[in-house]
């Protein structure tokens, strides 16, 4: 049943944001092909801190914060672009990484996604949530993961302009453009196709030889040494496999996705258009199951050279980022215009959810199975305590939403890591420093 | 199974022996009770090549033999008795013995190299000084400490995959491409003042002070050389300002960065200084987005006479311009002046650089000259890596890749660095391969990989590589004189470090936390000095030929300037390390002396008798107590003010208990006589105890009887009976683990006679711990598969 009314509508909604999308897959899901949905998770990161006053006082109204915990919450003007997603979403409050609690007031970015601690010379990080679900989920796409940020690469320790860590805590150097991940995603180069063939190709040549002398080598060892070497052997079966495996992608013709419609010349001199396409990007992404995992981190806390630090003037507020955050602490009028660049993010954000809840997918929709986490390190600037955090998303994958859920100070962030890894496919005992899971945001 | 008919006429009485032990032993150790969860009523007296068994029955004769055992109080062994139970178990593991070298003897698995030798290795073969093992997972330790043991080294494919990258990463690096690149040089005279206002930046660093240069442009890779100019001030014979280099970046409130060198100025004329080392090794900045571009190089004073660092004075400027600090001169300070420094980066000889003529010495003119140049290249380059003669069968792999290759690429050195890094992924680079059947002697390339990664913990030099194409190995006189070479080569220096930090563990000092509380005044970069002494200690025990009984008793140990201050002695002027006379200094030669043993063994905040007993046994006696059992309660947990209690009576606490004496009367006396020393390894004449707000002063009570009931009181009576009454003991340990360490497996019983041959000649050879390495390498142990 190749013409159902869900895929004309999917059409339909396509159409309207300028993108034509072919999907073969997609439709094999709709006739019912017994094929496991994906599960996803994607984080996104903003610097400094939010506003954060004294209920009850006047720039209170500016609070990220709701007023109140439990179900009954009332959203100030800062989260207010969320209303509409209320049950698609669950407000965190009190959560921070307890080894941040020691670090510098602006070191923490580095470490949202990992909870390790960088001080003192001591500058190594750990592995981040996103890169550990990679070494599983990943496998499953093209492309393991998407690394985005405002600046690009990876900056340096502790002003880090990516999120994600590898599994031995090298930064995992992020994309900045829109052009080049539309490229990658979805371009067909066939260039640089054939470069990276050329690449695969010889390691996957260079495991086959060493194999094959290897078994020859095998005939003339005792039976204590062949079990060494067989343990040899193994390991270079896997990573053949895994070689074999980007060899097998390529072979893939990626997903055929038009590009009129997205603003892939915005860049920092047009914010708005930059990160409305930044999230466009993870969106289509996730959309033909590139990938189902992806990080972005909007600004770091190198305010002296990151790109993204005059974003807020760009659009017509008084002062940078870093500057907004620290006057967000002075006086009644301190909070506004903080609060106006915090409603404006919360604004991007709102149109990535509302693009994921009207995109259907099986029984529900992309956001049913992708778990969001939104937020930063800081509450307000240099206070690494009670991150503002969002958990949106990944009602099919177990997670229940409608509330703001206050913790005490002294809760790790690194359980809600645990639940999310759980709610991906890797039944996880423990990240960092975590204590066990995070269960109040299961449903 | 084994054949008991074909042995030798049994002398074992095996009636007699169950009945003695039944009447001495059972009770404790049967049916009902098993202490040391030790059961020897149903140990299988015909045990073959059980190998658990055997080590049993090896206990019982040390413990029995040694009058451990039975306990105080208990009936003790009629001499009829004893006589046979030793007898009867001496035959019992001869005939184990000759059993087990049918089914069980020991044997040298194939053994991957380890990350010290991985590294040693890819540096040594591939001519450039870089870390190849940084993403590198740490190696497995064996039971007995070693990271060489071939069953414990395992791989996976994390491992593989570094290995794929580390070749190709290295193989770019040492075979170039292209033009020479262009040289970055920068010359400074005067420090750069960085925006930090409150840092003193001066080219005078004596109490404070830092030299900052700022390369502005650098390469990305390559060798740079840094030269430094400069000249001390100091007092006629004080201590010598110590130099310290540092070079990375300054990130925005970090600076990413890694010492190039620490060395002592000691001339007051200008001296040059160079150091050297490759640019990619050290943080670098990204290019483009950094608020303080450019390559800083840092330059202060390490040394230090305790006091803390004055700080600056800000002077107000009242309005005029910015504020500014200033800090006192202390012109008695040891200090440094530098005049100038300099960078240059990268540097080379020639180009190409001696690192790719040594791997890849032809230039093909033609492209038919293409394969015959690579393949005489990739002879010789796997000859080393092979590290033995390498035939049609080992190079068709590299020449396939080479040809596959080779089309797709502009340049022939790209292709050859691409099908060289095939042999470094080879399981014949990774592993040491050796002999396929036990017992058969190795061939000559294979004692030439024993030798060297013994010694060097790296690959065998060319010499050792021609003695073995020659057949020159088999000869014990040829062994003899390689290892007196080696020895006095700078690279057995990598042996000193490896065999004796994991013999010793030494790196236990990073396991300990000292408390500032009780030690204001300790420097915790004293440990890294600590670890060092006892290395240099070993190094010219074994360089000057000495005996190996100064490991328990010596009248010199290694110290610096900085270790000497700390123990209180006089000692050298600077940072490196020299012999120092002990006697009359008040401290103790030998390793019980050692702060590195002492600190190690400490609980950080006051020594720790039972752990510091725990390694006299395991390092020295070469008898390790078991572990102990599951749920006893901790010495602390005792009641509430155990912790004020002198530690004789909070040890007679639990020896009161039977549970704990069985095994702490055999421990704790062996840490007892080191009572008078702390935790970081000083003289104490009173011991403080602390349990809250509570404090009480104890006079040090280092009196003991050891098991066998000899009693001692302090270090020196301890260190005159362990260098005398157990000197024996000693060195059979000491053979043990060099033994086990050369092998890179467990000795077990089967060993024993082997053991005890060599204890026997490295007795008459005085315990000169050279003379060891020769015998250990002569051995028909070594020298078989």
């Amino acid at each position: 049943m190749p013409f159902t009314t869900q895929r004309f509508q999917r059409r339909a909604f396509l159409r309207g944001t300028g993108v034509a999308l072919a999907l073969p897959w997609l439709e094999s899901l709709a006739e019912g092909r017994q094929s496991p949905l994906p599960r996803r998770f994607c984080a996104v990161y903003f610097p400094y801190g939010i506003v954060d006053r004294q209920p009850g006082t006047p720039a209170a109204e500016w609070n990220w914060f709701p007023s109140s915990p439990g179900r009954n919450y009332q959203f100030n003007r800062s989260l207010a672009p969320l209303e509409a997603l209320r049950s698609d979403l669950t407000v965190l409050g009190g959560l921070s990484h307890p080894k941040g609690r020691n670090m510098g007031g602006h070191d923490t970015a580095d470490t949202w996604l990992t909870a390790a601690e960088l001080k003192e010379g001591h500058l190594d990080n750990t592995v981040s949530v996103d890169q550990l679900a990679a070494l599983h989920i990943g496998e499953e796409t093209r492309y393991p993961s998407l690394v985005l940020s405002s600046d690009g690469g990876v900056g340096e320790p502790t002003r880090a302009s990516t999120l994600s860590f590898t599994r031995t805590g090298q930064p995992v150097p992020a994309d900045n453009r829109p052009g080049p991940v539309f490229e990658r995603l979805f371009g067909l180069d066939d260039r640089s196709l054939e470069a990276r063939r050329v690449s695969l190709d010889r390691s996957r040549s260079m495991l086959d030889l060493v194999l094959g002398h290897s078994h020859s080598l095998r005939s003339g060892l005792a039976n204590h040494d062949k079990v060494k070497l067989d343990e040899y052997l193994e390991s270079v079966r896997q990573i053949e496999r895994r070689v074999e495996r980007s060899r097998r992608w390529l072979e893939v013709p990626k997903p055929s996705v038009s590009a009129s419609g997205l603003r892939l010349e915005a860049d920092d001199t047009t914010p708005a258009e930059l990160i409305r396409t930044m999230y466009d990007l993870i969106y289509l992404a996730f959309r033909t199951d590139s990938t189902r995992l992806a990080t972005y981190q909007i600004g770091n806390m190198n305010g002296a050279t990151s790109i993204a630090g005059k974003f807020p003037q760009l659009l017509g507020l008084s002062d940078n980022m870093h500057k907004l955050a620290h006057d967000a602490r002075k006086g009644d009028a301190g909070a506004e215009p903080l609060g106006r660049w915090d409603t404006f993010l919360t604004r991007q954000f709102a149109y990535f959810l509302d693009r994921l809840k009207n995109t259907p997918e099986g029984d529900g929709t992309l956001l049913d199975r992708t778990v969001v986490l939104y937020g930063s390190s800081n509450s307000q600037t240099h206070v690494n305590l009670n991150y503002p955090l969002v958990l949106a998303g990944g009602r099919g994958l177990g997670f229940g939403h409608g509330r703001y859920l206050r913790f005490g100070d002294d809760a790790p962030m690194a359980n809600l890591f645990v639940t999310i890894l759980g709610s991906l496919g890797l039944p996880v005992e423990g990240f960092a420093d975590s204590s066990g899971p995070l269960e109040q945001v299961l449903a | 199974m084994v054949c008991f008919a074909a042995l030798p006429a049994a002398a074992v009485d095996e009636e007699r022996l169950s009945g003695i032990l039944e009447r001495h032993c059972v009770a404790c150790h049967g049916p009902a009770v098993q202490n040391a969860d030790l059961r020897l009523d149903s140990l299988p007296a015909q045990f073959g090549g059980d190998r658990r068994a055997a080590e049993i029955w090896q206990d019982v004769l040390n413990v029995v033999g040694r009058g451990e055992m039975p306990p105080e109080g208990a009936p003790p062994l009629e001499a009829v008795d004893l006589d046979a139970l030793l007898t009867s178990v001496r035959s019992l593991l001869a005939e184990g013995r000759v059993a087990a070298r049918t089914d069980a003897r020991p044997v040298v698995v194939m053994r991957r190299l380890n990350r010290a030798e991985y590294q040693n290795t890819m540096r040594d073969l591939l001519g450039l000084d870089i870390d190849y093992v940084r993403h590198l997972p740490p190696d497995q330790a064996s039971r007995a400490g070693f990271r060489n043991n071939g069953a414990a080294l395992r791989v996976s494919a994390q491992h593989l995959e570094h290995y794929l990258r580390a070749a190709r990463d290295g193989l770019r690096r040492a075979i170039v491409t292209g033009p020479p690149p262009p040289v970055h040089e920068h010359t400074a005279s005067e420090t750069v003042v960085d925006k930090l206002k409150n840092m003193h930046w001066s080219s005078r660093l004596g109490r404070t002070g830092t030299f900052v240069a700022r390369v502005p442009e650098f390469p990305d890779e390559g060798e740079f050389v840094i030269r430094i100019r400069a000249r001390a001030t100091m007092p006629e014979g004080d201590p010598y300002p110590r130099m310290r280099v540092v070079m990375g970046y300054r990130a925005d409130t970090q600076t990413p960065s890694r010492t190039v060198a620490e060395v002592d100025v000691t001339d007051t004329g200008v001296q040059h200084f160079e150091f050297r080392g490759r640019i990619e090794e050290y943080p670098l900045q990204s290019r483009t987005q950094s608020k303080y571009p450019g390559l800083l190089i840092w330059i202060s004073n390490f040394y230090s006479d305790g006091k803390a660092a004055p700080a600056g004075t800000r002077v107000s400027a009242n309005g005029a311009g910015r504020d500014h600090w200033v800090w006192p001169v202390d012109q008695d300070f040891p200090s440094i002046v530098i005049e100038e420094v300099s960078f240059k980066a990268p540097v080379f000889e020639s180009w190409p650089p001696a690192h790719h003529l040594s791997i890849l010495p032809c230039k093909p003119g033609t492209p038919s000259d293409e394969r015959d140049c690579l393949k005489q290249a990739a002879r010789h380059f796997m000859r080393r890596a092979y590290r033995r003669p390498v035939g049609q069968r080992d190079l068709a792999p590299v020449m396939s890749h080479f040809d596959a290759v080779r089309p797709a690429v502009a340049d022939f050195a790209e292709a050859a660095r691409e099908a060289l890094a095939v042999a470094l992924v080879s399981p014949s680079f990774l592993y040491r391969v050796e002999s396929s059947r036990q017992g058969q002697r190795l061939t000559d390339h294979q004692i030439a990989s024993r030798l060297s990664y013994f010694l060097w913990s790296t690959m065998p030099d060319d010499r050792l590589l021609r003695l073995a194409d020659r057949g020159a190995l088999g000869r014990a006189a040829v062994l003899r004189g390689e290892v007196s070479r080696m020895l006095d080569s700078p690279r057995s220096q990598q042996f000193v470090a490896q065999f004796t930090d994991q013999w010793l563990d030494l790196q236990g000092v990073h396991r300990v936390a000292i408390n500032p509380n009780y030690y204001p005044d300790f420097d915790p970069t004293l440990k890294a000095d600590m670890v060092e002494e006892t290395r240099h200690f070993v190094k010219a025990v074994l360089r000057d030929r000495l005996s190996a009984l100064n490991f328990l008793k010596s009248d010199f140990t290694m110290l610096n300037q900085r270790l000497a201050r700390h123990y209180g002695v006089e000692g050298p002027r600077g940072g490196a390390f020299k012999r120092v006379e002990l006697s009359g200094s008040g401290r103790v030669g030998g390793l019980l002396g050692h702060g590195s043993v002492l600190l190690s063994n400490s609980t950080g905040e006051d020594s720790h008798p039972v752990e510091r007993g725990v390694w006299v046994r395991t390092a020295l006696l070469g008898d390790p107590p078991p572990p102990p059992p599951p749920a006893v309660p901790n010495l602390a947990q005792g009641g509430a003010d155990s912790e004020l209690l002198p530690v004789q009576e909070q040890l007679e606490m639990h020896r009161d208990s039977p549970a704990c004496a069985h095994c702490h009367k055999d421990i704790d006396p062996w840490g007892i006589p080191l009572e008078g020393f702390d935790a970081v390894g000083l003289r104490r004449e009173a011991v403080t105890r602390r349990s809250g707000n509570r404090v009480e002063t104890h006079p040090v009570d280092a009196k003991t009887t050891l098991p066998g009931g000899v009693e001692v009181d302090g270090i020196n009576e301890l260190s005159a009976y362990l260098a005398t009454e157990q000197r024996r003991r000693f060195a059979r340990a000491l053979v043990s683990r060099m033994l086990s360490y050369a092998l890179g497996r467990d000795i077990q019983p089967p060993d024993s006679p082997a053991i005890d041959e060599m204890t026997g000649r490295f007795e008459r050879a005085g315990y000169r711990l050279s003379d060891l390495c020769a015998i250990i390498v002569t051995s028909e142990l070594f020298r078989q598969g």
